[in-house]
């Protein structure tokens, strides 16, 4: 009982009953304990319900009784099936507020501990780390730079003072991984030797290679931070695309590394061939092919240069044309050169015409061009005209050849009709046997290649549905393997997580204790079972034979009365045995009745004890007196409440 | 604590005895962790005469690694668990592992005052000057009658390795105690902040 108190007590602390220190049990409890105690779990079990009521037990007797009843209405509207009234509260009684009390307190709602199970995900975490950070940094005092110690340096100087500025770093390639088993098929070194040496003696310690050595972590991370996600690229990539090429992943990059070199080409070879028709553009255009001679062979610039539209024909033609006519201006200009007193404007004059006439005559020689290429066109097309025309002619003169010929034949057979007409009909028969054996041959040749060709077929498809079978299940098992993964991270961080809240938690309450008396109590239990078992069997058995017995000595004493007193007539010795034995078995049968009724007697005592018991726990006196007191009070209140009103 | 490929192989080689024994490996963890630390590059670092025997790329490799994996120890943040499951992954036996986690330890604030350097910071307040004036007329205006303040903030700047400025400005009292109530709000939302 100590330990419900106890609980209790404690329950009924924390929904905010205030009990004083000193009240250890529920015997303790007074009416307005009781009556706050209720009322303030009523509100937190169910505020709509608890709202109405008042913690504190008014001083009017009738307005106690009515709290008394609307408390009663609500546990009963809440499922107390326990009897309950007003009396329950203003005149109390250990075991009935001690069984009110558990149900309510069983009743309150269990702490948000659900709430709190569920772990808090990663912003809630940052959000409260966060959050103790500032506190811890609020708490500390701000102090002026002249006077900060080292310690506040960190939390109260200006932060920050460079920038992340990061420089590649040149890594020496070290692949070789040491190790009792060397790398199979795998020659790493093929480095060029010189990079090597330089990688060994010259190559400046990653720390010191970049130009700030503020710049250093900053570098370091980037290049690191670009590994990673490189890795994780080409992860996400083979495990999608990859896989299912069915390539190895060396042939996956070698093709891919094709594909896209292709596609820079097409765009570097667009670009090369639009470029715009200023004569400027020469000298980016040829740039452009040497650049584009670099990545592929010549044949891909024989291409460009045959398949050159028109525009570049011209192009060249006036680029080859220019460097004479350029010569021609120089030997011009050379020549025009000695008189040099002539004046600036003349000068710019005949520059000026120079310049003109120049641009007539590229302008007449691309006409003419345009001419010649107008006709060039022309011709090349009736050519296409003629050459076909000309093996039309041909096929069909070839026909006729062939019907000439049969109608010489013809010709030259006539005279001597039938006999050639006999040895061809048998010609003609023998070519159809022919025909027909050779089909036959044919067709002994080619069942059983069909059979082959399907038998390879059906094992080129199982095959492939094996591939593809596999290629899900590798899929399946990638997937398992990242859930597993992430699961196993999830749970070691809840793990962390949890660890450093328990460690948080307080420890007034032992919980083991508690586990550990429960299950005491719970092997008491068995056992006091056990034993009560063994008590109901043995009764039992011990009842069988008090039954048996008592029918033994009936049919006993039946048959020896029937012999006795069949004798008795005759003798009197055995008359007067028969009254002793009527007397024996009559006081026998007293006696026995005796000791059955001191048995009921005993457990009617020990009934009535445990009644005393209960009835001296109610404490009904000091109740009746209280209740005689009250009802005094009622009576008062009545007729004051009377007389006022008589008066008014 | 998720490292590159690269680097795990350097901190294999590390791990590796016939490398790099006991004292080598001591002498180069010490190595690494001054490299990140002096304030000056230096080429030499990597000049000791322990490290003669060894191949030189191998070494330069290895410093590459046992450097990143520093620095990314220091940036996540890596307790001791977390950093003694990544070292055993690649192969680190438990003597190795506390020499390499006890000179982290020491070195642990100088590297996280290393790595909270890179960044960006506006300018501190450190003091306030504030003088009250009162103008009565101008040029233009026969009678103003109004009072102003003229301010001046004197700031700690980060960039210039912590000199001092003077921030200089002049408002009215309405705009005077407009700033002083926006203060007061961050100030508040700066309590709030603590009780999420």
């Amino acid at each position: 009982m100590d330990e419900v108190d106890k609980i209790l007590i404690h329950s009924l602390r924390q929904t905010g009953t205030d009990v004083g220190k000193d009240v250890q049990s529920v015997k303790h409890f007074t009416s307005e304990l009781i009556v706050e105690a209720v009322v303030r779990c009523l509100r937190v079990i169910d505020p709509a319900l608890g709202s109405g009521l008042c913690p504190s037990l008014p001083p009017g007797m009738s307005a106690r009784f009515r709290v008394g009843m609307s408390l009663a209405q609500a546990c009963q509207d809440l499922g107390y099936k326990g009897e309950i009234g007003y009396q329950t509260f203003l005149y109390s009684n250990e075991p009935e507020i001690r069984s009110l009390l558990m149900f309510l307190v069983e009743k309150l709602p269990r702490e948000s501990a659900e709430a709190s199970d569920q772990p808090a995900g990663k912003s809630a975490l940052l959000q409260k780390s966060i959050a103790a950070q500032i506190k811890a940094q609020l708490a500390l005092p701000w102090l002026s730079p002249s006077c900060r110690l080292p310690l506040l340096c960190k939390t109260q100087n200006p932060g920050p003072s460079h920038s992340f500025h990061s420089q590649t770093l040149s890594l020496p390639h070290c692949l070789k991984v040491p190790g009792k088993r060397q790398l199979k098929g795998k020659p790493q070194n093929t480095q060029d030797p010189q990079e090597n040496d330089y990688h060994r003696d010259f190559l400046p310690p990653v720390t010191a290679q970049p130009s700030q050595h503020a710049s250093v972590p900053a570098s370091l991370l980037e290049q690191h931070a670009g590994e990673l996600s490189a890795a994780q690229e080409w992860e996400n990539e083979w495990n999608s695309q990859g896989l299912l090429s069915r390539l190895t992943p060396e042939e996956y990059r070698s093709r891919k590394r094709a594909r896209l070199q292709k596609r820079i080409e097409e765009q570097l070879r667009t670009a090369a061939q639009t470029r715009p028709d200023t004569l400027g553009a020469h000298g980016s255009g040829s740039d452009l092919t040497e650049l584009l001679q670099s990545f592929g062979g010549s044949p891909l610039i024989g291409d460009i240069l045959a398949k050159g539209t028109r525009f570049t024909h011209t192009e060249k033609f006036t680029f080859t044309e220019e460097p004479e006519k350029a010569a021609k201006q120089m030997a011009a200009a050379a020549n025009s050169l000695p008189s040099s007193h002539q004046s600036e404007e003349d000068l710019q004059a005949r520059q000026q015409e120079e310049l003109a006439s120049l641009q007539q005559q590229l302008q007449q020689l691309s006409l003419s061009l345009e001419e010649v290429g107008g006709d060039m066109r022309q011709l090349t097309v009736s050519i296409h005209q003629v050459s076909d025309e000309l093996k039309q002619k041909e096929l069909s003169n070839t026909e006729e050849e062939d019907s000439v010929r049969v109608k010489k034949q013809t010709i030259y057979l006539l005279p001597d009709g039938e006999n050639n007409l006999a040895k061809l009909q048998a010609l003609v028969e023998g070519s159809a046997e022919r025909v027909v054996n050779l089909a036959a041959q044919w067709e002994k040749h080619r069942a059983p290649l069909i059979d082959e060709h399907r038998r390879l077929k059906e094992l080129c498809s199982n095959q492939a549905m094996e591939s593809s079978r596999k290629l899900s299940e590798i899929k399946e098992l990638h997937e398992k393997i990242s859930q597993s993964a992430e699961e196993a991270k999830k749970k070691e961080g809840l793990y962390k997580q949890l660890i450093t809240e328990f460690e948080n938690l307080p420890k007034d309450i032992s919980r083991s204790a508690y586990t550990a008396r429960i299950l005491e109590i719970v092997g008491n239990i068995r056992k006091q079972k056990e034993e009560i078992t063994k008590i109901l069997s043995d009764t039992k058995e011990l009842q069988k034979e008090i039954n048996s017995l008592t029918g033994k000595l009936d049919r006993t004493f039946a048959v020896t009365d029937e012999l006795v007193f069949k004798d008795a007539k005759k003798d009197e010795s055995v008359r007067k045995s028969y009254k002793y034995l009527a007397a024996l078995h009559e006081n026998c049968t007293q006696l026995i009745q005796t000791i059955e009724d001191t048995g009921t007697i005993m457990r009617e005592i020990r009934d009535l004890e445990e009644q005393i018991e209960t009835e001296n726990g109610k404490k009904t006196v000091s109740n009746l007196e209280k209740i005689l007191e009250d009802y005094k009070a009622i009576r008062q209140e009545n007729s004051a409440l009377a007389a006022k009103i008589r008066e008014a | 604590m998720e490292l590159s490929e690269s680097v795990q192989k350097g901190l294999q080689s590390l791990a590796d005895a016939t490398f790099f024994d006991m004292k080598t490996f001591s002498v180069f963890i010490e190595v690494a962790f001054r490299s990140l630390l002096s304030a000056h590059a230096d080429r030499s670092v990597l000049d000791q005469p322990e490290f003669k025997r060894l191949d030189q790329k191998l070494l330069k490799h290895c410093h590459t690694a046992a450097t990143t994996c520093i620095l990314e120890g220091v940036k996540q943040n890596a307790d001791k668990s977390t950093i003694s499951a990544c070292l055993e992954d690649v192969g680190f036996d438990a003597e190795r592992t506390e020499v390499f986690y006890t000179t982290y330890q020491k070195c642990r604030s100088d590297l996280e005052t290393l790595l909270s350097s890179l960044g960006r910071c506006p300018p501190h307040i450190n003091d306030v000057s504030w003088r009250l004036e009162y103008c009565i007329k101008n040029g233009h205006v026969h009678k103003v009658n109004e009072p102003s303040y003229l301010i001046s903030l004197n700031v700690e700047n980060a960039n210039n390795g912590g000199s001092s400025e003077d921030l200089h400005f002049s408002c009215t009292m309405e705009q005077l105690q407009d700033l002083v109530g926006k203060m007061k709000d961050a100030a508040k939302s700066l309590e709030k902040a603590t009780q999420l």
